[in-house]
């Protein structure tokens, strides 16, 4: 069974101070009964030396006067703390005990009076007619400097021991009170640390550490943390790379984020604190792209921000991919429909032995197509456009409308102010727009009528349907970004987009209503762009007149 | 005069189909059959070892389309032209097909007369190739006029017919000094706006009417068409 980090912490706070408190009472103990042996023998050895130099009891001493040394002594024991007080003579006879006082007469016990009776005082443990005592000797010398009797101030072992005892119990009881103390203050420490962390344990901790970097490091959009200073907390390798920083991502920890990226109102500090974004299109360093801005709240508390982004040019092409498989996805279904519709006329057409008609009807399959295929490619020299006006034509026929290219269609060289890629797109809008225009109206589908036209001065491009038209409602508004008439799919950008690249090159747009419904769209481009070749306008002019 | 022989090889990976077109060839008086290929394996091979002139390409085969066989570098040294066969709702290669130079390209089902009229423009082609020692503008113009689908390039192409013609050009001879907008034009002519758009357009083209902008209120300009002065 595993353990958790909060259950372990706990165990082990609690077994250090254990084992700490242990060896700090093992040590006391020890230090305060040697302390208290110092302390009481220098207790006895002072009250031995007091008692040996008082006057009275020299004489009576010398004079052996039992009696009289009893009653003095008898009332100095009383006074003291001393287990016990003898007395004894110079040869080591009993003159006087205070606890036994049958003992009078009979000799020390002890065997340590030699060295007394040459004038010196003595401390030593022995053990003597109570027990193991520590007893302090002093002599008694009378006037003449001759040692004339013995005092003896001792404290039993027994004694002192109680005293360290009572002590240490005191010390353990303020102990356990610490401990006591101590395990709560743990339990709610290693408790508080556990919520600070989720409830994680350090190895997941760790692993979610190494975790969140790997994921940095692989995702291919560019992350930058930052903290409530606006400096950069962490900051990945997309970022450094879409953002062109060549530091590595240390060195650019803790700089403002308005040194990395140049300010933009993506990063005020007013609308970070607002709200949070999702997808917003902005530019970082002349980059465009899209980003996210996230807050990070720790317990309601602002710690940062977490901005995601995304080169916007990529997402283009991936969508743009997308659609190209949508397309071939929509191809593939058109041909299997088409296919089933043939073979079904055909297999019935051959039941019934009808076989001119079915020789007919085989050719007419790919007359039509022949016919458009032969136009177009004789008209129009790029064959982008040709592959445009085949593919959309294709994708009409479909949807059960016809496209009608005019007989005077005819563009067979390149259009100079209009990069192709800008004519695909107006040509390609305004044809999806009358396909879908002609779809909602109601049965039958009138054709979608197309020019494209080249000469010298302009190129016109007219397409007219007999749709649903414009409602009036939006009638002004039509080349707004965001305007459409549109139930489905993305939409709102393609006259927007129209307009802003015929104005570019100094072209108008005429839209009318068509009889009896409908709309037509007419764009005329001049073949002296203005707007994008402005330097060439004065020569120009010179050239076509 | 002697004609020489097209040498025509087929890449067509169905039997019989392919036998069709060898048939229509054989009975050809000017074009030699020299090989069927069924794969594109098959027609590296043969293009290498036959030098063909012509090559009647099938775009799904089975090891391959054939619309990758078009920008082979072996065709521009061989010196081989493609007819390009391929099916009908397969406009987008059909593009790509025009954009690397093919001579022709033929849509399955394939009618018969469109192939043979293909075969014969090619026979000119190579043929007046074959004879024009020196080229000049004129012979450099044909040339590319076979190779362009041989459009009729007359008025009858543009859509413009005389008395129509006439029609919108009698208003504006009328008042020579109006403007007319579109709208005003098919409310005296009873055209269809596209097909007044179409002459208008003509007329500005020919020198015969001359626009200009006029810039309303509200929305975008509007175009005002006058006569020019005579």
């Amino acid at each position: 069974m595993k353990v958790s980090f909060q259950i372990k912490l706990f165990v082990s706070l609690m077994a250090f101070f254990s084992v700490l408190f242990a060896l700090l009472g093992g040590y006391y103990y020890a230090e305060v009964g040697k302390q208290l042996y110092q302390e009481m023998s220098g207790r006895a050895k002072i009250q031995a030396e007091e008692i040996a130099i008082i006057p009275t009891l020299r004489n009576e001493v010398e004079q052996k006067d039992i009696k009289a040394i009893h009653n003095f002594m008898q009332k100095i024991a009383e006074r003291s703390d001393a287990s016990f007080i003898v007395i004894g003579d110079n040869r080591g006879q009993h003159l006087f005990h205070s606890v036994f006082s049958d003992r009078v007469g009979t000799t020390l016990v002890g065997g340590d009076n030699a060295e007394v009776l040459q004038g010196k005082s003595i401390t030593t443990i022995r053990k003597g007619g109570l027990g193991i005592s520590l007893r302090s000797k002093a002599p008694i010398i009378n006037d003449a400097g001759k040692v004339v009797g013995i005092v003896s101030v001792g404290y039993l072992t027994s004694y002192l021991d109680t005293i360290t005892v009572n002590k240490v119990v005191n010390i353990l009881i303020a102990a356990v009170l610490l401990l006591i103390a101590l395990f709560i203050f743990s339990w709610f420490f290693t408790r508080s640390i556990k919520k600070q962390i989720f409830s994680l344990e350090p190895r997941e901790i760790g692993l979610l550490v190494r975790q969140q970097k790997a994921m940095m490091e692989s995702i291919y959009e560019g992350v930058i943390a930052i903290d409530d200073n606006l400096r950069i907390e962490v900051i990945n390798q997309a970022a450094r790379k879409l953002l062109g920083l060549s530091q590595p991502a240390r060195e650019l920890r803790g700089q403002l984020i308005s040194q990395v990226i140049a300010p933009v109102p993506f990063f005020t500090l007013h609308t970070m604190l607002e709200k949070d974004t999702h997808d917003e299109i902005c530019h970082f360093n002349e980059l465009t792209v899209i980003a996210s801005r996230v807050r990070i709240m720790l317990e309601d508390s602002l710690q940062g921000w977490v901005i995601t982004f995304r080169d916007r040019n990529e997402i283009d092409s991936l969508s743009a991919q997308l659609s190209q498989v949508k397309r071939y996805v929509d191809n593939l279904r058109i041909m299997r429909h088409e296919q089933l519709n043939r073979m079904t006329t055909l297999s019935g057409l051959l039941h019934m032995g009808r076989y001119d008609e079915a020789i007919g009807y085989i050719q007419a399959q790919s007359e039509h197509a022949q016919e458009l295929l032969d136009f177009i490619s004789s008209r129009f020299s790029s064959p982008t456009l040709c592959g445009l006006l085949l593919g959309k034509s294709a994708r009409a026929r479909e949807k059960g409308v016809e496209l009608r290219f005019d007989p005077a269609c005819r563009m067979d060289k390149p259009f100079i102010p209009l990069p192709e890629a800008e004519l695909i797109s107006i040509i390609g809008n305004l044809l999806d727009n009358a396909i879908e225009a002609t779809q909602r109206a109601p049965l039958p589908h009138e054709p979608v009528e197309v020019l494209i036209k080249l000469n010298e001065l302009e190129l016109i491009i007219e397409v007219a349907d007999q749709g649903v038209g414009i409602k009036p409602e939006i009638r002004e508004r039509i080349f707004e970004r965001g305007i459409t008439t549109k139930t489905r799919g993305d939409h709102g950008i393609g006259l927007y987009l129209i307009e802003s690249y015929v104005t570019q090159t100094g072209g108008s747009i005429e839209v009318a209503d068509n009889t009896p419904r409908g709309v037509i769209f007419s764009l005329f481009i001049p073949a002296t762009g203005t707007a994008r070749h402005p330097a060439q306008e004065l020569e120009d002019t010179d050239y076509a007149t | 005069m002697q004609h020489e022989l097209i040498d025509v090889l087929i890449v067509e990976d169905e039997n019989e189909l392919a036998q069709l077109h060898a048939e229509l060839i054989s009975k050809h008086p000017r074009l030699r059959l020299v090989g069927i290929a069924s794969s594109l394996a098959d027609a590296h091979i043969q293009l290498e070892s036959k030098h063909p002139q012509l090559m009647l390409l099938d775009n799904y085969l089975p090891d391959g389309k054939g619309i990758t066989l078009i920008s082979n570098p072996l065709l521009a040294r061989a010196n081989c032209s493609v007819i390009f066969i391929t099916a009908a709702s397969d406009m987008d290669t059909c593009s790509q097909a025009i954009r690397n130079g093919a001579f022709d390209y033929i849509l399955k089902p394939v009618s018969w007369k469109r192939l043979s009229q293909s075969l014969e423009r090619f026979v000119q082609f190579a043929e007046q190739q074959r004879v024009w020692k020196i080229v000049d503008q004129q012979n450099v113009d044909s040339l590319y006029q076979l190779q362009a689908k041989n459009y009729r390039l007359d008025n009858g192409s543009k859509g413009i017919e005389e008395n129509t013609l006439s029609l919108v050009q009698a208003l504006f001879n009328e008042k020579s000094a109006h403007c007319f907008s579109v709208d005003e034009v098919v409310s005296e002519t009873g055209l269809s706006k596209t097909t007044t758009r179409r002459y208008l357009e003509h007329c500005v083209e020919a020198g015969f009417l001359s626009v200009e902008m006029l810039y309303g209120k509200i929305g975008h300009p509007r175009r005002m068409y006058k006569r020019n002065a005579v």
